[in-house]
């Protein structure tokens, strides 16, 4: 076995380990509450996987959490942080919906790509002045973010006061939303296709175009990050900014560039909801995608192909949370809490495994025999 | 007219003290943390904690023994008030295993026990009072007057009938300013947040330091949770803490890492808060208002305002044995 596979191997083992010890503080808070630990994981399996309606719901649930996991992955490909992602949803949900009910007239051709271009710019308008702070002024994005989102709700509560974006039609009711996005900019149904080659889905499901939109966007970026060239300058700005930009490469343009695509991508986390399920922005929809988009990046490690894989568990979880609670009786917040520590565990085990790795390289490196002792201490070598 | 103004500026100044007191513990407990250089953005977390435990606390405590509570009606909230730090010290010790043992990015980890915070709150909820957003209502603290103080008639809103968290949390800012400043302690944590290896070179033990740094500012943040749920809310609700985690790094940025700074920053921030909600017949809307706290750290962390000092190695793990 190969050097390299055995790392792969071990990453692999140090997932399933995660996820066991997740499962198994699971099941410590099941018997404490009187549930049979097994029983409750082999109905939420049964349940998820052999209902119709239970798959659908989990590419509904999956759809906004693989964009705001690749949304995350992006920044942190470029040694960013953007926590700021739930707050550039907020901002590009609530622009695509206004564009979706006030730009009438428009074929769907046009509308709907309108209402998605929003969404992206509405993203990347409320990114601009962090990474700029960052990038001229050193701030901190982290900090300047997490303010950004607060600013973002505060905004989003100003725009649906009366007289702005809410709807005059649900005055003297308490529904504080925006008038209905018009069928013109609402996405459509992914039933049609499904039920073309033979999969049945139930009528109430959302399941909209924007799971498999979502889907390609991983598949290109982990195209562009492995082969264009401009991917190679990604992976040379975050491994070591100061030879990159010894050879050429301008960190400040790269890193803002990446930051502008995550929040772009962000944009459009909030519209799988707004445009293909409510048809209205209301001032109940949909909160934290952003933050659960963090723990999605971190168990892809960051790999955009593996954040659907990610996007997904996380979804099954989320359902079988609703499974259990309905036919075992087991409150959901059991797998809120599972899910926790999972990310936790597989931060840490991720940690201690890339220790190992780092050290068993270098002992490597200490066996093998001379070599020229010019390489920059940290760097790695790696794409030099 | 006049003495109408006065007792209505003297009603907001209240209600901005009130706000401010669980900004302003959070914000302690951040500047603890970040001095010995670690970045808690799990505050949020260990304050929901402390709104949970610090009204479950009190409730149990008021509910087991009536006749006590009867006596004397300060220990259960005094009780929950203990609970609620120590869980959120309990809290930070997660965060503190996971960052400074670990060498995890710590704003990876605060942002994980922020998530399980919430879970954890509503299974709990859910576990003690079989339903998942509200406990029961408790009371709190018998309202104090502060001798000598309540005599001066303009004050009189501020300091007669208040909570005796009030004036405690002003105490801690003024003991944690002398901690910092001026004891051994203190010059560790900083050194530690400054200059780890050199600290270590000196014999300093950076991992204790820094664990009794983010120990600390968990059971500050639990105590601002229990303050909300027992002296405000008078019973836990989800969401109380409205983000008041986050406000409070934003208090510890603006007040330049040092407790006085903060009690300044925290004071400014409960009192846009306060006037947020007192502005409805004024032209503005008031998100502006709201929103004025974050934009000024914004502008502060840009070095607009001044030049932002934060500890040299925050935010940056220590490994002792090099690999």
């Amino acid at each position: 076995m190969t050097t390299a596979t055995r790392f792969f191997l071990l990453q692999v083992l140090a997932l399933a380990l995660a996820i066991f010890f997740g499962a198994l503080v699971g099941s410590g808070i099941l018997l404490i509450i009187h549930k049979n630990p097994l029983e409750v994981y082999a109905l939420m399996v049964r349940f998820n996987l052999t209902r119709a309606d239970s798959i659908a719901s989990i590419l509904f649930k999956s759809t906004p959490l693989i964009l705001s996991g690749l949304a995350v992955a992006l920044s942190f490909r470029a040694n960013l942080f953007n926590i700021g992602a739930e707050g550039q949803y907020y901002v590009g949900a609530i622009l695509a919906a206004y564009v979706g009910f006030a730009v009438t007239g428009l074929p769907r051709i046009v509308h709907l790509p309108l209402v998605l271009l929003a969404g992206i710019a509405g993203g990347m308008a409320w990114a601009v002045l962090p990474i700029l702070l960052k990038l001229k002024r050193g701030a901190h994005e982290v900090i300047t973010t997490i303010m950004m989102n607060a600013i973002a709700g505060a905004l989003v509560l100003y725009l649906l006061e009366p007289g702005l974006l809410r709807d005059p039609a649900q005055a003297g009711t308490p529904r504080v939303r925006t008038p209905d996005i018009l069928p013109t900019a609402r996405i459509p149904s992914l039933r049609p296709l499904l039920e073309s080659i033979g999969l049945q889905i139930p009528g109430y499901s959302s399941l909209n175009w924007l799971l498999p939109i979502g889907i390609v966007l991983c598949v290109f970026f982990a195209y562009l990050l492995r082969r264009w060239r401009f991917g190679f300058e990604v992976r040379a700005v975050a491994q070591n900014p100061d030879a990159a930009e010894a050879a050429g490469i301008s960190a400040p343009r790269v890193q803002f560039l990446m930051f502008m695509l995550s929040a772009g991508v962000a944009g459009l986390i909030g519209l799988s909801d707004v445009l293909g399920f409510f048809g209205y922005f209301d001032i109940d929809f949909p909160k934290g995608y952003g933050f659960l988009g963090i723990s999605i990046a971190l168990l892809a490690k960051n790999n955009p192909l593996g954040v659907v894989a990610a996007a997904l568990f996380i979804a099954f979880l989320d359902r079988g949370a609703q499974g259990i609670q309905v036919f075992v009786g087991a409150p959901r917040e059991v797998i809120t809490i599972l899910q926790g520590v999972i990310i936790l565990a597989i931060v840490v085990g991720h940690e201690l495994l890339s220790r190992y790795i780092r050290a068993q390289r270098k002992r490597e490196a200490q066996a093998a025999p001379i070599r020229p002792a010019a390489a920059p201490a940290g760097a790695g070598g790696g794409g030099a | 007219m006049d003495l109408l103004l006065t007792f209505v500026s003297a009603a907001l100044l209240a209600s901005a003290v009130r706000l401010t007191i669980p900004i302003l513990l959070t914000a302690l407990g951040a500047v603890f943390s970040e001095r010995g250089g670690v970045v808690n953005i799990g505050l949020e977390g260990m304050m929901i904690m402390g709104t949970f435990w610090g009204a479950a606390a009190t409730y149990f405590v008021a509910q087991g023994f009536p006749d006590l509570a009867a006596a004397s009606p300060n220990v259960a909230p005094l009780a929950g008030m203990l609970v609620a730090a120590a869980v959120g010290a309990l809290f930070a010790l997660i965060h503190a295993v996971v960052t400074v043992t670990f060498r995890v990015d710590q704003i990876i980890s605060g942002v994980t026990i922020n998530l399980l915070a919430v879970g954890l709150a509503r299974f709990l909820n859910i576990l003690f009072f079989k339903v998942s957003t509200q406990s029961p209502g408790i009371n709190g603290f018998t309202p104090i007057s502060i001798p000598l103080l309540r005599d001066i008639p303009g004050l009189a809103p501020l300091v007669r009938d208040t909570s005796p968290v009030i004036p405690a949390a002003l105490l801690l800012v003024i003991l944690g300013q002398w901690v910092l400043r001026r004891t051994r302690f203190g010059l560790r944590l900083r050194a530690v947040g400054e200059h780890p290896l050199a600290a270590d070179t000196l014999g300093v033990n950076v991992y204790l330091m820094r664990y009794m740094g983010v120990l600390i500012s968990g059971a500050l943040a639990g105590m601002a949770g229990g303050y909300l749920a027992i002296e405000q809310g008078r019973g836990y609700l989800e969401g109380m803490t409205q983000g008041r985690g986050f406000i409070a790094l934003a208090a510890m940025i603006f007040g330049n890492w040092w407790p006085i700074g903060a009690l300044g920053a925290s004071a400014l921030f409960g009192y846009f808060d306060a006037f947020s909600l007192r502005v409805v017949n004024l032209r503005i809307p008031y998100q502006f208002i709201t929103v004025l706290p974050y934009i000024a750290t914004i502008l502060v962390l840009a070095g607009f305002v001044r030049r932002a000092q934060m500890p040299a190695a925050d935010g940056i793990p220590y490994a002792k044995e090099e690999e």
